[in-house]
């Protein structure tokens, strides 16, 4: 009987203990996938946004101007938005 | 400007957003589009800025602005009436929130055509940069 317990009490231990060891490496690894996750993710939001604001600048400046003060000649080459405060 | 603009004829055109940074120039530039009702928009923006120590710390200076239009023999009753009315409002704000698209952020801000330029420029530099703009978009003169 000794003997049977001794032998179990050989191939419980390392059972017991095998799932403890990796957990470390595992958490490690789901903070770096996450982390990554998360990096990628700001990255591509700022890089769309900044797209964005730099694709959109184009297609306003060219707008008319309709409802606006103007001088000099409609359609012409060059125009020129100025933007001014009286203060 | 309008010197520069005058060089450059049937090649530039200038238009105009006012930016009002605070509630003085707010009214100012309700003042200035209720005045172009009258057809004298122009007049008065140019009054606006050659008397511009007459009003611009005045909290409120609407009173001042009348006498501008009086010397411009507007009808102060209808200017006044069409600030207080709060009708130039939203265009204001349009334009402002333009600008703010635009990443205005100061002014004077200026865009010859997608080139943008911050801050006061002297005539000369005006010049320069519209003729840079000029020979960019028309590089054989035409």
């Amino acid at each position: 009987m000794a003997k049977k317990s001794k032998a179990r009490a050989q191939t419980l231990s390392p059972r017991q203990q095998s799932p403890q060891k990796p957990l470390t490496p595992r958490r490690w690894r789901l903070k770096l996938v996450i982390g990554g996750a998360v990096l990628a993710v700001a990255l591509g939001v700022g890089g769309l946004v900044r797209f964005l604001q730099q694709r959109d600048l184009s297609p306003h400046l060219q707008g008319t101007g309709d409802k606006h003060y103007t001088l000099g000649t409609a359609g012409a080459p060059v125009v020129i938005k100025e933007f001014s405060d009286y203060t | 400007m309008e010197r520069a603009i005058q060089r450059f004829e049937g090649q530039v055109q200038l238009v105009l957003y006012p930016f009002a940074l605070n509630p003085t120039s707010e009214v100012a530039t309700q003042a200035a589009w209720c005045a172009g009702e009258q057809g004298k928009f122009w007049e008065f923006h140019y009054m606006l800025y050659r008397r511009q120590e007459l009003w611009n710390r005045l909290a409120a200076p609407q009173e001042r602005l009348n006498d501008f239009a009086k010397d411009l023999n507007l009808d102060t009753t209808a200017l006044k009436s069409c600030v207080e009315s709060g009708r130039m409002q939203d265009r204001m704000k349009a334009d402002k929130a333009y600008g703010q698209q635009l990443q205005v952020s100061s002014t004077p801000t200026m865009f010859i055509n997608d080139y943008r330029i911050v801050g006061t420029q002297s005539e000369g530099e005006l010049v320069r940069l519209i003729r840079q703009e000029l020979n960019r978009v028309q590089p054989q003169g035409q």
